[in-house]
């Protein structure tokens, strides 16, 4: 009787869980694919009762949606190559070389975590600008590059690692590089695919400093293009939009990452796990 | 562990060798660290300390910066925009953080039950975080519609009145709060999830044997065991609650009025609308000083609990 209760207990809150978290993701798939006489309804339908596509066609058509998802895309990816190969370097250098100063290095490294960005992208749009390579991918992607967190894992996960492999290497003569190259890096492989999630995933999210840095929508990314033309505050660049439009825009920005993620759920909650830190 | 060649192989001629060549090729540490400290003085220290310095000018658009001391601090006194950004800031802070920790502990504790389904239900909860913040903000921004929204749709269900939610200054944060709540608070539990299952079970079977009932081995063994989780979670969740901006932008862009008004948004318009770098930066750092006075608080709350405990 009591197990009986608890089991039912069990799936009626873990329905209520399910139904918030996924609720409104639906109702956005929904939304997108309903005519706009559907939308603009104080019923609750969550079916859309003649299915169409146009809302999709009309944002592609009106909005550069491929140019800034391509972006999006090849920001994020480059910034996590550059982040991986920085960040390994370093991280092995903190953890198992000697050199003059590391101490105090790496306790500066570590002191910027506590240093909000919003402090720094005033100057980071001075520095850019006189360099003049505002509105381009170089000012997506390099300032990632200055990342904190991923060396500080990678140092982690370094320490972590008996170090008599590497003692045997160093004696049949191996360098450094290759010591890291073919035998440390191999073995790293969580920490490595935990600091890919999580630089990816940031700057793929990022926000801010893409709207200050980018201008034009050959450089503007996704989350960028989204908030200035398919927001649906009015007052904003566009004025009201189109409801449908908002949201099948919305689909399009969403559905890649929640695919992703459903595939690869156990690298990304391990990852976050793991570090417990935003990029 | 680190096993040095002194201490373990002290006399070993193969390790001496080694050793002797690691000292000859002692530039090599440096350009491991090299490319990496390049891009971290360039694009992080540098532009903080900068940052630093120009809150103590008046650096206006082309006009060249002068310093003026605390001018910009004392300015701030005086503006309406700057009070009201920072108490919507901390407002959103005192109910975001303790909202998200509690229900975050609470879907952690469920889910971690071995039964039927709780895979599907982690990933549920943590899916809205993969979705980027601009698009969470659009999304909400339609579910919050007045009119046709799905909230007051399904409130009105119940019998409940329309809540006018973003379009009014009285409810509009709230709005803002419930978004970022849904957004993130499945980030937060994978967090709890790791440190419930860093618990080892032994202790979960004495306290049974003991005779303790659930809530007092929630009370004394779950909740001290999880309390290094706690802090790191805490600590992690006050610091970005202070830099909402996102959802704010897209969700209501400050309004109506002043009533989400955020400080980084504040940030973001003094410094890129109106070009006052000068009187941005010096707000930026009133947010930094913020966040290291949490900080500071919330570490020495966590020493004297460990304290407390042993």
């Amino acid at each position: 009787m009591n197990k009986t209760l608890s089991r039912v207990v069990w799936y009626v809150v873990l329905a209520v869980i399910l139904v918030v978290a996924l609720g409104p993701v639906v109702w956005m798939v929904a939304t997108s694919l309903k005519p706009e006489t559907e939308i603009v309804t104080t019923e609750i339908r969550w079916l859309p009762q003649n299915a169409t596509f146009e809302h999709f066609g009309a944002i592609f058509q009106a909005h550069p949606m491929t140019q800034w998802l391509f972006n999006s895309l090849f920001t994020a990816t480059a910034a996590t190559v550059l982040v991986l190969v920085l960040d390994s370097l370093a991280g092995y250098a903190f953890a198992r070389l000697r050199f003059r100063g590391r101490g105090i290095i790496f306790l500066i490294v570590l002191s910027m975590l506590f240093v909000p960005i919003q402090i720094t992208i005033i100057p980071l749009f001075i520095l850019f600008s006189r360099m003049g390579l505002t509105d381009t991918y170089w000012a997506l992607i390099l300032p990632v590059g200055a990342n904190v967190t991923g060396v500080f894992l990678m140092r982690q996960f370094f320490l972590s690692i008996p170090a008599e492999l590497e003692e045997a290497a160093r004696v049949d003569g191996a360098s450094t590089f290759r010591i890291l190259i073919s035998i440390v890096l191999p073995l790293a492989r969580p920490a490595l695919t935990a600091v890919a999630i999580i630089t990816f995933l940031s700057t793929w999210n990022s926000f801010l400093w893409p709207l200050i840095v980018t201008r034009s929508d050959s450089v503007r990314t996704l989350p960028v293009g989204i908030a200035q033309f398919l927001s649906l505050r009015p007052g904003l660049v566009q004025g009201q939009m189109s409801i449908g439009q908002s949201m099948a825009g919305a689909v399009v920005a969403a559905l890649p990452p929640i695919v992703v993620f459903v595939i690869l759920q156990r690298y990304f909650i391990e990852g976050i796990s793991r570090t417990g830190l935003k990029g | 562990m680190r096993i040095t060649p002194n201490a373990a192989h002290r006399g070993d001629p193969a390790v001496a060798l080694a050793t002797k060549m690691r000292s000859r090729a002692s530039f090599t540490p440096y350009l491991f660290i090299l490319p990496y400290l390049v891009f971290f003085v360039l694009f992080r220290l540098g532009p903080s300390l900068a940052g630093l310095g120009i809150s103590f000018t008046n650096w206006q658009a082309v006009r060249p910066p002068q310093y003026i001391a605390f001018a910009n601090f004392s300015a701030m006194g005086r503006d309406p925009l700057f009070s009201a950004a920072f108490s919507n800031t901390v407002f959103f802070v005192v109910i975001t953080v303790p909202a998200l920790i509690i229900l975050s502990l609470a879907l952690a504790l469920f889910l971690n039950q071995s039964r039927r389904g709780r895979t599907l239900g982690r990933v549920a909860v943590f899916m809205p975080f993969v979705i980027m913040s601009t698009v969470v903000g659009v999304l909400w921004t339609w579910i919050l519609d007045k009119d046709f929204g799905l909230m007051n749709a399904y409130l009105n269900v119940f019998g409940i009145q329309d809540v006018p939610w973003l379009v009014s200054e009285g409810t509009a944060m709230y709005g803002v709060i419930l978004t970022t709540v849904w957004w993130t608070v499945g980030y937060n539990m994978v967090l709890f999830l790791a440190g419930l299952q860093d618990i080892p079970t032994e202790l979960y079977e004495a306290a049974r044997i003991d005779g303790a009932r659930s809530w007092g081995v929630f009370r004394f063994v779950t909740l001290p065991m999880l309390a290094p989780t706690t802090f790191l979670v805490l600590m992690l969740t006050v610091i970005n609650s202070f830099q909402v901006f996102d959802q704010t932008y897209v969700m209501t862009g400050g309004g109506p009025g002043t009533s989400t008004l955020t400080l980084v948004q504040y940030i973001y318009t003094t410094s890129f609308q109106f070009q006052k770098f000068g009187y941005g930066s010096a707000i930026a750092l009133i947010l930094f000083g913020l966040l290291v006075l949490v900080a500071f608080f919330q570490i020495r709350a966590h020493r004297r609990g460990i304290e407390g405990v042993e």
